[in-house]
């Protein structure tokens, strides 16, 4: 409520609206997980409860290969994309000009996914022909293939996309932090690095865990950059486009895509009730400080 | 201990510029091993600036920074003998108290048992007993500070930095915090280097003061030197009620300057002062050294005096100031114990004369 004299009805209309908003939004899934439990498909008339779809997920080897991949780039996307965001959201709180750090951290947030992408794709591929033409040169082979459309090529593109995300999620955290701890670890003989590993990162830490999850759901759900950089091999996103645009989504795919969303819901789920009943922890020990205390 | 005499933090040409704007400006300064010294002076002055340099939290611009003799100006806080007290709580949320004050010992790797006696040992004499296991957020704001001062103090560093420690305290805590701070550099024996805007608070812990003022040191020397005599004219508008009066040489005799207020003549001894006929001086005398002349309270001759009309009687508890208007428009203001003033009964209006001996006025051509 936002006051005594607001009106209930108002706030519980709001509340509505909200739950609303959200159950239209999730809709679309809740649909799929349900056509997943259907022996007969999509669209058919009759509605027959079986598993059968989701125990032929293991026997979809186009498909596994794709959850591989996808899995491959969205572990090795964060793993390189979060320390760049912890060393931005740093350099925002201690640089005299701030703007200019989220100016450029955010950019890439104001191109749109399939410009980005296909800016790349030209970039790669001159690239590679500067450096084939180099090895030429130089007489070496080295260079023949470093630039080639792959892994290397969609990992750039996912850590383009994913980190102004990462950055955001992890300053908003940061903003809680004050610096005069790592202050007084480093006055205690702490180096930087012990300062931030014992001080900051403990405080930080739900921060970076969110971001994490953000970075490895926005790589299973990218498609425009991805498709146009991956070079030869699939990802969970494009397996499923292909399939829905040329043949039609099996019902493993159905099947891969519900589960893929389980494991969303119960990750992003937790980090927001673990996030909940944190900051209802927190309030209770703010109460109980603001209280009098009698003995010093 | 240090051995008496030795120099615990020197800086020379000391400077710090932000863009075009000089936080410190070739500052020149020794504090002794040993002493509780604070550095006095009104906000954004410059001396939390001067802090952070000693502690290796800020690198100067130019200038260097000595601690018992070695240079640290190049040195991160943490390779410097020194330990940092923070103005707001600094203390470690997700650590209990025991572990905010073993940490520093954590890092230097030190055996568990020795962190334990250590601990314990800090934790009583800061008054800290029994609260180990709490929280930071489970402590009222006098604890937390001892819980910083533990922390500093088991490191056994040889240079305690204090940032404006008992800003945030209410007025009864602080003076409280105040008597415990200067017990417990008494009994530690190490340099504190304490900064602060409050006087009283100033008064009450430091062996030696420095007023810092614009980023330039404006005097330095011991509470007692700085309240009694003060040489510069900041120092007297800053510490202790002084009462400025500022006039034109008129003559030089000896010992004996007469200055033009432009309402009245006054004479001051000119001790060290150099000046000449004609220089632009003040002159600064102790409201509780002036009094009322038709109220014959005894003053040592030779005597100044000021005509002034009474305008009224502040009552401070155990002080009680009058205030008096002069003819140019300019106040003075008398103080004295409220038992014993001698401008009770005087009523708002009544002309008189103010009056002082002529060696508790201190000349200042700055």
């Amino acid at each position: 409520m936002e006051d005594d004299y607001s009106s209930i009805w108002s706030y519980r209309l709001k509340w509505l609206y909200t739950l609303l908003v959200v159950v239209t939004l999730m809709l679309p899934v809740f649909y799929v997980m349900y056509i997943s439990f259907n022996e007969n498909g999509f669209g058919a008339r009759d509605y027959e409860f079986t598993l059968e779809w989701y125990g032929l997920i293991f026997s979809d080897l186009l498909m596994l290969d794709a959850l591989r991949d996808t899995l491959f780039l969205s572990f090795l996307t964060t793993i390189i994309v979060l320390p760049m965001g912890i060393i931005s959201a740093k350099l925002y709180k201690t640089t005299s000009h701030p703007m200019v750090v989220v100016s450029l951290m955010l950019s890439p947030l104001f191109v749109p996914s399939d410009i980005l992408g296909s800016a790349l794709l030209v970039f790669f591929k001159n690239l590679n022909i500067a450096f084939n033409a180099l090895g030429k040169l130089i007489g070496v082979s080295w260079f023949d293939t470093w630039f080639d459309l792959g892994y290397m090529s969609a990992i750039i593109g996912l850590i383009i996309y994913t980190l102004p995300y990462v950055f955001i999620v992890i300053l908003i955290t940061m903003g809680r932090y004050r610096e005069q701890q790592t202050e007084a670890a480093r006055s205690c003989g702490a180096t930087a690095w012990q300062a931030f590993k014992d001080i900051e990162f403990p405080q930080i830490r739900t921060g970076v865990f969110s971001s994490c999850a953000f970075a490895v759901i926005l790589t299973f759900n990218e498609y425009t950059r991805t498709s146009l950089l991956k070079g030869g091999f699939d990802t969970f996103s494009t397996v499923l486009v292909s399939q829905m645009l040329n043949e039609g989504m099996s019902e493993q795919s159905y099947a891969m895509s519900s589960l893929v969303s389980y494991i969303a819901i119960i990750v992003i789920g937790t980090i927001i009730l673990f996030t909940l009943v944190r900051r209802e922890r927190l309030e209770r020990e703010l109460k109980a400080k603001a209280e009098p205390i009698m003995a010093r | 201990m240090s051995s008496e005499g030795e120099i615990a933090v020197e800086v020379r040409s000391l400077s710090k510029a932000y863009g075009s704007v000089f936080a410190l400006n070739a500052l020149d300064m020794k504090i002794k091993a040993g002493e509780y010294f604070v550095l006095l002076g009104p906000s954004g002055g410059g001396k939390t600036t001067l802090l952070r340099l000693v502690g290796g939290f800020i690198r100067p611009t130019l200038g260097n920074v000595f601690l018992h003799g070695k240079d640290v100006t190049n040195l991160p806080p943490n390779l410097r003998p020194t330990s940092m007290v923070f103005q707001s709580f600094a203390l470690f949320p997700h650590m209990t108290v025991t572990k905010n004050v073993s940490y520093g010992l954590r890092l230097r790797k030190r055996p568990e048992d020795e962190i334990l006696d250590r601990v314990q040992s800090m934790l009583k004499i800061t008054g800290l007993q029994g609260l180990g296991d709490r929280m930071p957020h489970e402590l009222s704001g006098g604890q937390q500070q001892r819980v910083q001062l533990a922390r500093s103090l088991v490191l056994e560093t040889k240079i305690l930095l204090l940032d404006e420690p008992l800003a945030a305290l209410d007025a009864r805590l602080r003076k409280e915090m105040c008597i415990e701070l200067k017990r417990l550099q008494e009994k530690v024996g190490i340099t504190f280097v304490h900064v602060t805007h409050n006087q009283e608070e100033a008064m009450t812990v430091a062996d030696n003061l420095a007023i810092i003022s614009d980023g330039r040191l404006v005097e330095s020397g011991s509470t007692i030197d700085l309240y009694e005599s003060p040489g510069r004219r900041f120092t007297a508008e800053f510490i202790g009620e002084n009462n400025i009066f500022d006039g034109e040489v008129k003559s030089i005799n000896g010992e004996d300057v007469q200055v033009d207020l432009g309402y009245g003549i006054v004479s001051v001894f000119r001790r060290d002062k150099d000046v000449l006929v004609g220089d632009r001086v003040s002159i600064s005398i102790r409201s509780e050294l002036i009094k009322i002349l038709d109220n014959s309270r005894a003053l040592e001759p030779p005597i100044e005096e000021l005509g002034a009309v009474y305008r009224q009687t502040v009552y401070l508890g155990l002080i009680s100031s009058g205030i008096l208007s002069l003819a140019n428009g300019g106040e003075v203001v008398i103080r004295d114990i409220s038992n014993n003033i001698g401008f009770k009964e005087v009523i708002a209006g009544t002309k008189l004369r103010v009056g002082w001996s002529r060696g508790d006025g201190r000349l200042h051509t700055n």
